[in-house]
């Protein structure tokens, strides 16, 4: 058989080459001609030939270069190949590598630790037996203004009845996430409870309240996503916020005004911008300020909110049981409804509530988004049986009577009146807390902060946010410890002299990234009387003029 | 009984039953001291490879063709639903100018793959999650879109709990602590570690863990994800380097991230590429600055609760001395329920704990509690106490929770009730290995080393994962199914927890409804090489056999290596 000729006679070739490649053309012709429609692409091809040869040439081009570019050895992005080493030297460097030890050395801040007060009965009882600094020192009957367990309701006996009842029928541990059978029908319970006791869609429960923030917050947000804070938050929110890749903004402490011009410039910019999604927006603020003590001005915000669309997150752990008429929290103390005014709410079982744990109270949609793509939901054990049948519990005794949140309140109102109109300790201190806060927060005041340590909130702010913009993470300031320990002398005096523990705020500067003065609390509990509360006033203040002056 | 539906989750008291049933039913009692092994130690040799075994290329294919159809199913539904049922798809659209809380794309893989089995998930229980678990029966409406209940709860074998030496109980020595603390301490601790949220229960818990670990002192915390998510954050800084397992837990992955250290992965388990890796770092650096790294931490865990495979603590240990670096390991898993005395993988390899910087773990598997804790030297955790978010802000650990703990702990070293503990440790051993060869030898695919409590056995197609778990709750077996995103994409598993309280004939039960389920779903697609043959025979084996010959068989180690 005669292959067939496909080069012009002219172009003196040797024959072999000839004969073999045109048996190849021809085999080839057949094989794409017996794949079935392949007549298409080549009547395409040769069409297109003939309108623009050049075109050929330009395709045969980029097909040959592709095939090299996916067949080339991948090179790491952004990799520079720095000079070679030889294995003499690598091993030099491997050698001279000398790290730093794990943590550092703690003889600057074990004084912290001896000063930890070890309970040797139930902390929720307004009496309480402590040890100090190893057993060392031992303090019988001690007034207990330290305790989170405001409502006290988990210390009376038939409410323990019921955490043995739970004990005896489910055992301790819930052996499991909640994803894998780990939820029990209590578990479920407690949510439908809390969300009927604080009017919302849903609840979902955390094993532990610290952690929820960290994990609800960048459940919902992705890089692209604006979020606005108060800028006396937490520790907790400002993990969560730096957990949760978005674009993240700060307005000065409860200034609506400032709140608004934020909103207002975010506002514009994005309708510069022209992005191709809207992007989730969140206001994040705390109900009763962790470090402060202070309410946010809630409708303000919510008018806000609903203005420039952005939804609202509250972290409500030291709120709920305490704000409102009935213990609702902080949009029952402005009278708004929760389930319209506020987005998200995080509150804590572990604080008034009196059991362990946390939940975040929200819309469905919202709580079944939580369920899968909330780390410290999904990827964590449930709360042990017992502490949940508490919570329902104590739910439950406060819808039939809310008569230990009025007491509460009642106390909390009186504690801040005698620190607010004392004169002697107007001088001195100053009180940040709003007076329905069951936690007095006590500072010295500025210009004795000048005059004893010589520095103040806005130099101390600068100093840690150059050491953080640094990245140093031993952040040692010797006028902040001095300070730190002045605070703990009146701690220890009160509950050396008058048998009264209060405590500092304990705050860790290493994970502190907003402005911060130390403080000290003081809590009430329901169950105290006047009397009782009206001594540990006059202890505290006798400590903090004690100390104060005798430091003069 | 009531008859009437619900859709609320109803609250179901436990049937009556005598104290001896119960006990039984939640530790079920010993039938023979033949089903007993101890855990020879490594004495410090490095771990022998699991067997891998990989199924067939058709089984491959089928399951990528499997994942194909549904994704396709899913963006048409995606796209009719979104053309014709505005309303039921709410959450994924806009809505008075707020951007949805989830965007259509992400929350894809949960709406059209995850919710046509969420009813092999969340299954609502009640009482002990002991030897057996009560599940609530639930009837699934609409795709798993909403659930009613009947008011009924069906006793399951429980193969699902992290209940490892079966300290899940209602009654004995650790319910009796756990109750006396009730009364002396309450049930709420008051307020973080450093204000009043440290009673001498907590001391006590802390040194007997110690103790038991065999560090220099410990940390506890109430929960274990916490105790992780909060702690490098502490130690670490973003000039500093974590060297990590591609497998680690979310909970460390969030710990570091918080911390702003530089993470580099490693391959699950290939100590070439962490030793490469290793020097790889150290010679070049800090990215960008090139300035030497602060400290570089190696973190793996001890036991891999999606894998069932254990760490090669030697050889981290030999690369660690050698490169200076330091050394974390998450026992989560691992405490309690791996090596001879139950002090997790020191123990299995015989190694001392101080060759470890950092050891983790948690409270919430072996010894029925809950909660975690941090063991390492003297002069790091009393830094520690100082330093960590979740000692100064976040709540403290519930008595209740630590006597639970004290008392297991003690169980398990011996202090109380000697012999008590023992018994547990070699239960689990033999459980573990009885039913990792016996389903090896009905021809499924299982991972793992012989001594893991975990036992992963393979479905590989997603449609066989509601399949498997549904046909083993008909059959009164309470499984786990889990697929990607915690295992890789194909690799949809069965997950097996292994446990104290199951007796030998829990286990035959089990087996023979594995091998029928497995038979039904084609499971059993193992090439053979992971099942020993014994006197030439075929490696499918018959399940009377399998029953009859493996648990003599399960305590040599020459049937669990190729």
């Amino acid at each position: 058989m005669q292959p067939p000729a496909v080069l012009p006679t002219s172009i003196v070739v040797p024959d072999f080459i000839l004969r073999t490649s045109s048996y190849v053309w021809y085999y080839c012709q057949n094989f794409v001609n017996a794949i079935p429609g392949s007549h298409y692409v080549v009547d395409y091809v040769k069409r297109s030939h003939q309108h623009d040869p050049y075109r050929t040439m330009v395709e045969i081009f980029l097909i040959i270069y592709g095939i090299v570019y996916f067949l080339r050895k991948p090179r790491k992005q952004g990799f520079q190949a720095g000079p070679k080493l030889t294995d003499r030297e690598t091993d030099a460097l491997l050698d001279e590598w000398q790290p730093e030890p794990v943590t550092q050395s703690s003889s600057k801040v074990e004084w912290r630790t001896e000063k930890i007060p070890v309970v040797l009965t139930s902390s929720s009882k307004t009496y309480i037996d402590l040890s100090r600094n190893n057993g060392a020192e031992l303090y019988e009957n001690v007034l207990n203004c330290c305790s989170n367990n405001f409502l006290q309701i988990t210390s009376e006996p038939d409410v323990l009845q019921v955490a043995k009842n739970s004990i005896h029928k489910c055992g301790v541990g819930a052996c499991g996430p909640a994803g894998f059978y780990g939820n029990l029908d209590v578990h479920t319970h407690l949510e439908y409870d809390l969300a009927r006791f604080f009017n919302t869609e849903n609840a979902v429960l955390y094993g532990q309240d610290f952690c929820i923030a960290t994990s609800v917050i960048p459940a919902f947000t992705k890089r692209g996503d604006v979020i606005v804070a108060d800028d006396r938050c937490s520790v907790s929110i400002q993990n969560a916020l730096q957990l949760s890749r978005s674009t993240v903004y700060y307005y000065d402490h409860n200034d609506m005004d400032a709140l608004e011009d934020l909103l207002q410039q975010l506002q514009e910019r994005e309708l510069k911008d022209k992005l191709p999604a809207l992007p989730r927006k969140f206001i994040v603020t705390e109900g009763l300020f962790h470090n402060l003590g202070d309410i946010p001005p809630l409708p303000k915000l919510v008018e806000l909110k609903n203005k420039y669309k952005f939804r609202l997150l509250v972290d409500e752990t030291f709120s709920l049981g305490v704000l409102g008429s009935t213990g609702r929290g902080i949009t029952e103390h402005f009278n708004l409804d929760r389930q319209s005014s506020v987005d998200i709410t995080i509150g804590s079982l572990a604080t008034a509530l009196g059991s362990s744990g946390g939940f975040v109270l929200g819309d469905s949609v919202m709580s079944l988004h939580q369920r899968i793509g909330s780390h410290a939901y999904t990827f964590s054990a449930s709360l042990p049986s017992f502490t949940v049948t508490v919570g329902s519990e104590v739910l439950r005794r406060l819808e039939k009577d809310n008569s230990a949140v009025q007491r509460l309140r009642q106390l909390s109102n009186r504690m801040h009146h005698f620190f607010r109109e004392d004169k002697t300790l107007k001088e001195i201190v100053e009180v940040t807390s709003d007076n329905d806060s069951s936690v007095l927060h006590l500072r010295l005041t500025e210009d004795l902060r000048i005059k004893k340590f010589n520095y103040t909130e806005e130099s101390f702010y600068k100093e840690i946010s150059v050491m953080h913009s640094k990245y140093l993470t031993d952040k040692h300031i010797d006028y902040y410890e001095t300070e730190e320990k002045f605070l703990q002398e009146i701690v220890d005096y009160s509950l050396k002299e008058f048998n009264v523990l209060i405590s500092r705020n304990t705050f860790v500067l290493k994970h502190e990234t907003l402005p911060i003065i130390p403080s000290l609390k003081v809590c009430c509990g329901s169950k105290m009387s006047d009397q009782e509360l009206l001594r540990a006033c006059e202890s505290v203040k006798k400590a903090v003029v004690y100390i104060v002056t005798q430091e003069n | 009984m009531s008859s009437i539906s619900n859709t609320r989750v109803p609250l179901i008291d436990p049937a009556a039953q005598s104290l001896e049933d119960k006990r039984a039913n939640e530790y079920g009692p010993l039938t023979s001291k033949e089903y007993l092994h101890e855990t020879s130690s490594q004495q410090g040799e490095p771990l022998q490879e699991p067997i891998a075994d990989t199924p067939p290329y058709y089984v491959v294919v089928i399951t990528y063709l499997n994942y194909l159809i549904l994704i396709i199913l899913g963006h048409v539904h995606d796209f009719l639903g979104l053309t014709f049922q505005k309303d039921r798809h709410q959450d994924i659209m806009e809505k008075d100018g707020l951007a949805p809380w989830f965007s259509k794309f992400e929350s894809f893989y949960v709406r059209r793959l995850k919710l046509r089995i969420d009813d092999c998930f969340s299954r609502p229980t009640t009482g002990v999650p002991g030897r057996f678990i009560s599940c609530i029966d639930r009837i699934s409406h609409d795709l798993n879109s909403y659930y009613t209940y009947p008011g009924t709860a069906t006793m399951c074998l429980n193969l699902s709990s992290y209940n490892y030496l079966g300290f899940a109980q209602s009654e004995g020595p650790c319910t009796t602590a756990a109750l006396e603390s009730v009364d002396k301490y309450g049930v709420c601790a008051g307020g973080p570690r450093t204000q009043l949220g440290t009673s001498d229960l907590h001391l006590e818990t802390e040194k007997l863990v110690a103790r038991f670990v065999g560090k220099e002192d410990a940390m506890i915390f109430s929960q274990g994800y916490g105790s992780n998510a909060n702690f490098f954050n502490s130690i670490l800084d973003p000039k500093c380097l974590v060297i990590s397992d591609e497998l680690n837990h979310t909970s460390i992955r969030t710990g570091v991230r918080l911390s702003g250290a530089t993470v580099k992965a490693f391959k699950h388990n290939n100590m070439e590429n962490l030793e490469k890796l290793i020097k790889e770092q150290i010679v070049s650096g800090q990215p960008k600055t090139h300035r030497p790294w602060k400290k570089i931490m190696i973190c793996v865990e001890g036991l891999y609760s999606m894998e069932g495979t254990m760490c090669h603590l030697p050889k981290l240990v030999e690369l660690k001395n050698k490169y200076k670096c330091y050394l974390f390991v998450d026992e989560a898993h691992s405490i309690g329920a791996i090596g001879a005395r139950g002090r997790g993988v020191c123990d299995y390899f015989n190694m001392s704990p101080s060759n470890i910087d950092i050891m983790m773990g948690t409270f919430t598997k072996s010894f029925g509690a809950a909660g975690g804790y941090i063991a390492a030297d003297k002069n790091i955790v009393d830094r520690l106490r100082c330093d960590l978010t979740t000692t100064n802000y976040s709540e403290s650990v519930p008595p209740p929770v630590l006597a639970q703990t004290c008392t297991s702990l003690r169980i398990i070293a011996g202090d109380l009730n000697p012999g008590e503990g023992l018994e547990r440790l070699q239960r689990i051993t033999f459980n573990s290995r009885y039913l990792r060869l016996a389903l090896r030898r009905l021809g499924f695919i299982v991972y793992g080393v012989a001594d893991s409590p975990v036992v992963p056995m393979l479905l590989y197609a997603p449609s066989k994962m509601p399949a498997f778990s549904r046909m083993m709750l008909q059959r009164k077996i309470a499984v786990v199914v889990v697929a990607y995103p915690a295992t890789p994409l194909i690799e949809s598993r069965v997950r097996f927890c292994i446990s104290s309280a199951l007796t030998k004939e829990d286990i035959d039960y089990l087996l023979r409804h594995v091998n029928e389920v497995g038979e039904k779903l084609f499971l059993k697609v193992s090439t053979g090489k992971s099942s020993v043959s014994r006197n030439g025979k075929p490696h499918n084996w018959d399940i009377d056999e399998v029953i009859r010959l493996t648990p003599a068989d399960c305590k040599d180690d020459k049937y669990f290596k190729e």
